[in-house]
């Protein structure tokens, strides 16, 4: 089977048979993998997952391949730009389904949670931390992922996440004149 | 009675901080994402993807999941996937280089197979043919003509020799 990165692009954009053929067996794994992991929170019948990934195809070759001719293969490889498109057909496939049929007891409570303003945050002061320490702080704390995940995200190992994570808590502790850790 | 404040853990103090929230949401193209989750960006752009990465919390879910999903092996999809998604795209490649004439543009395009539009001027040819054949009569009609025309040039050279005949008899019954 044809690799993803030895698919002819160009022949690709002008809608060649055998090479659109080849190119969706190739790609059809990740965007399998891709669709079902964005669709996970809502249990999908496999209906759904297929549903889902033929609409990642058609937004591919839809008028005349215009979103496939977008795509800069110096700029990042082909594989992580479709699982990017993939993921967004998906959400949009998701939106859609959601608002079609979404019974309010079989929706978790969490999901229609608000968040309670009442309760004073401090709020930290632009600068102090760099984007890149928000961002493993979120991570970490906000959507409780794990240092190795982290990593993996960033291109980076697991020990400079760790020492970024405590160069950015130190600061904070620092400023809010904090408690020790 | 303690007046020491609790130690707060790490979390907890994140928990009780908010990040201030970007004026108006940033977007960020495929492109850009892309090149962000492989690590290509110069850093000040980098900077910025991660700024708005940061803020937006699905944004955040995706980068995750992406990264997960790229470095690890892949399951092998539903056949399905790949047989409606390879429908999508026809044979138009091909369509394209069998008009030789013009008007084969005529002929409707039957999903691009050249048997099919051979079949089809055969089968067009045919009734074009029949048609007229049979405006012209068919081939009862052109047998009977045919032998009527032959009966009738007969029939006359019979009777013009008769008349002949009877001429002669009658000259001759005159005389005697």
């Amino acid at each position: 089977m044809t690799e993803l990165s030895q698919i002819d692009l160009r022949s690709l954009a002008t809608g060649h048979k055998r090479t659109w053929d080849a190119f969706v067996a190739a790609a059809s794994p990740l965007i399998n993998a891709v669709v079902r992991r964005t669709l996970s929170n809502q249990r999908p019948g496999e209906d759904d997952v297929l549903d889902a990934a033929q609409d990642v195809f058609v937004r591919l070759c839809a008028h005349d391949f215009r979103l496939l001719k977008t795509y800069d293969p110096a700029r990042a490889g082909l594989s992580t730009w479709l699982a990017v498109v993939a993921r967004s057909a998906a959400v949009d496939f998701a939106r859609r389904r959601r608002q079609s049929t979404a019974p309010i007891d079989e929706v978790p409570e969490a999901a229609l949670a608000v968040e309670d303003r009442h309760v004073e945050k401090l709020k930290i002061p632009e600068g102090l931390l760099t984007e890149r320490q928000t961002l493993i702080l979120k991570c970490l704390y906000d959507q409780e992922r794990d240092v190795s995940e982290v990593a993996q995200l960033l291109k980076i190992d697991a020990q400079t996440v760790r020492s970024t994570h405590h160069k950015a808590l130190l600061r904070l502790r620092e400023y809010f004149k904090g408690e020790a850790p | 009675m303690s007046t020491e404040r609790p130690i707060l853990s790490d979390k907890e103090l994140w928990q009780r901080l908010a990040t201030g929230r970007p004026a108006a949401p940033v977007t960020v193209s495929d492109m850009d994402f892309a090149a962000w989750l492989e690590g290509r960006l110069p850093e000040a752009t980098a900077a910025r993807i991660e700024a708005a990465v940061a803020a937006d919390p699905a944004l955040r879910e995706a980068a995750l999941d992406l990264a997960d999903i790229l470095g690890k092996p892949l399951p092998v999809p539903p056949p399905r996937i790949a047989v409606r998604a390879q429908a999508l795209v026809g044979f138009a490649a091909e369509r394209q280089a069998s008009r030789t004439s013009w008007w084969a543009g005529f002929l409707p395009d039957f999903g691009g197979s050249l048997g099919f539009q051979r079949g089809a001027v055969a089968g067009i040819t045919a009734i074009v043919a029949a048609v007229g054949f049979l405006l012209g009569g068919g081939l009862g009609e052109s047998y009977v003509e045919g032998k009527y025309a032959s009966l009738q040039s007969t029939t006359d050279t019979r009777a013009s020799g008769r008349d002949a005949i009877n001429d002669l008899t009658d000259l001759f019954s005159d005389n005697t």
